[in-house]
């Protein structure tokens, strides 16, 4: 569904990434894991086009996605819940969650959607009406997945959900996304600080390591890695 | 005290008519400011195109033929809005997006210096631009209603107010005016985007909106609610070329006074302007108008920096 080959980008003359090669099946839940500054957010950014690649393709589908422009790739299916949250502040939670559905897919679905939101994230339809920058940290996590949801996307891309939340909210969080996928079958791509918890549910991981690929492999090859037993799983 | 009475009602009718249409202009400027975050110079020319395409459909085009004297003008005056829309859809097609938005996100500065030269030129250009083209011969929309008033009255001790009717009729539509806008820009869903944008563009951007025609729609609304009010304007008071110059200082005190962002603030802060500068006259010589109006305004910033309805915490 997704696949990025040979992609090198960064800010300035500076490479964040570095040849870096990925792919997503559909169905797929394929996590990316790594230290702070290894390149997760920007490989993100880069597949969103905020961030221009120098060299490297990306392929959604069909589509040569670096032909497409940024506000396009939306459309096409791709839902970005961004590093931070980045909900819209001014907007109550329900015009969120309306951002979200601006796809033709998202309009299409808008009522099977919310529905489901509601469901999963019971927390939302309580605030409806009110403003998202006043919500506390973890319900602003809810809402930027629910607001990705709510275009009924091919493909869930979430950066760090866990970021700057207390362990329980991000448990809580953890245990949302799987029972999300669980039933929707959605593809996910998450990238993650918390390498037990992302490696423990994904099918399929990297390790990204200064801009490198340094690793990849199912779930089991991974977690049986003597590398990320030391590493990062503190083993 | 029945003379001060009638003195003080005057110069408040008076000031919340006028306000009314400052608002409007004001509201004008800062859909474009809270949008795009771009500090437009040539807002004040703007409207001043917007007086001449009003003074030009009136006169030339056959608004007076067709609907007379006394509503013509404001027929004129509506149809010069979606024109100046036009206009301002096209100067940022083809030179403000080349400064501002998704292109100069990660600039240094935002692309500001480049936005505060580039819209001061286009000022000084169609200040002089309007000079060759129109003339230095100030021009008026009158209607025989700037020159009659409604009386409301006697009331209490006897004391009347008039109300000039042409700036009654102004400041109805200013209101109308006002109200379709914060309609469209808190219910619809182009209105919704566009405050997204103005919130996060790079989420904006995630949700599938294209921020930089997001800009352009508030560039062009900005643009023609400005020029309704300007023409608005033109029915009490005569203008030329220059005419933005006095106005777009009025226009940025409004926005600051309201609250950088908030268009019901903006529409407040011009209200406020005009209050002022109406009530001044009660105890101060008319030259000091517009000073009043900037002591006032120090005054409000000083207790209240972030303007009436402005958030104090900058947000994420």
């Amino acid at each position: 569904m997704l696949r990025i080959d040979g992609l090198t980008a960064g800010y300035s003359a500076i490479p964040v990434l570095n040849g870096v090669s990925i792919k997503v099946d559909e169905g797929q839940f394929v996590a990316i894991v790594g230290p702070n500054g290894a390149g997760k957010t920007t490989l993100f950014k880069t597949i969103s086009g905020i961030v221009q690649p120098s060299a490297g393709t990306i392929t959604f589908e069909d589509h040569d996605l670096l032909a497409i422009r940024p506000s396009q790739r939306a459309h096409l299916g791709i839902a970005h819940v961004p590093e931070g949250r980045q909900v819209f502040p001014s907007l109550t939670v329900m015009e969120n969650l309306e951002m979200g559905a601006m796809t033709e897919a998202g309009q299409r679905d808008w009522k099977h959607n919310i529905e489901r939101i509601f469901e999963w994230l019971p927390i939302l339809a309580e605030r409806r009406g009110q403003f998202a920058g006043t919500l506390s940290g973890g319900q602003q996590q809810m809402l930027a997945i629910g607001r990705g949801l709510a275009g009924s996307p091919k493909l869930l891309m979430l950066d760090e959900p866990s970021m700057g939340l207390a362990p329980t909210i991000a448990d809580f969080i953890f245990e949302r996304l799987i029972e999300i996928r669980r039933q929707s079958n959605l593809t996910i791509l998450l990238v993650e600080q918390r390498v037990a918890e992302a490696l423990e549910s994904a099918d399929h991981g990297y390790v990204l390591e200064a801009g490198r690929v340094a690793l990849e492999g199912n779930n089991e090859t991974l977690r049986a890695d003597d590398r990320i037993r030391k590493a990062y799983l503190g083993m | 005290m029945t003379q001060a009475l009638e003195g003080f009602l005057q110069a408040l009718s008076a000031g919340l008519l006028i306000g009314a249409v400052y608002g409007l202009m004001c509201v004008g400027l800062g859909l474009i400011f809270g949008v795009m975050r771009v500090i437009n110079f040539a807002q004040g020319d703007f409207m001043m195109l917007g007086m001449y395409a009003a003074f030009y459909f009136f006169t030339a085009f056959g608004v007076q033929a067709t609907f007379g004297n006394t509503f013509g003008p404001f027929v004129a005056i509506l149809l010069a809005g979606p024109v100046l829309a036009v206009f301002g859809y096209f100067v940022h097609l083809t030179l403000i997006s080349r400064v501002s938005g998704m292109r100069t996100s990660s600039l240094e500065g935002e692309g500001h210096y480049a936005q505060l030269i580039l819209t001061l030129g286009i000022a000084l250009i169609l200040q002089n631009g309007g000079l060759l083209v129109f003339g230095s011969v100030l021009a008026s929309i009158r209607t025989p209603l700037s020159s009659s008033a409604w009386e409301l009255g006697p009331m209490v001790y006897d004391v009347s107010v008039f109300i000039n009717k042409a700036r009654g009729i102004d400041a109805v539509v200013s209101l109308v005016t006002m109200l379709l806008l914060t309609l469209m820009i808190t219910r619809s869903r182009i209105g919704k985007s566009l405050r997204a944008a103005a919130d996060n563009p790079t989420a904006a951007t995630y949700m599938g909106i294209d921020v930089d025609r997001a800009h352009r729609i508030a560039f062009a609304l900005g643009t023609g609610i400005t020029a309704i009010a300007g023409g608005l304007l033109a029915t009490n008071y005569p203008f030329h070329p220059f005419v933005g110059v006095e106005y777009v200082i009025v226009m940025y005190a409004g926005v600051v006074l309201g609250g950088m962002g908030s268009l019901i603030g903006a529409f407040w802060g011009g209200m406020t302007i005009g209050l002022v500068q109406q009530m001044s006259t009660l105890i101060l010589p008319t030259q000091l108008q517009n000073a009043a109006i900037f002591v006032v305004f120090l005054l409000i910033i000083f207790f209240r920096p972030q303007g009436f309805f402005g958030r104090m915490v900058e947000r994420t």
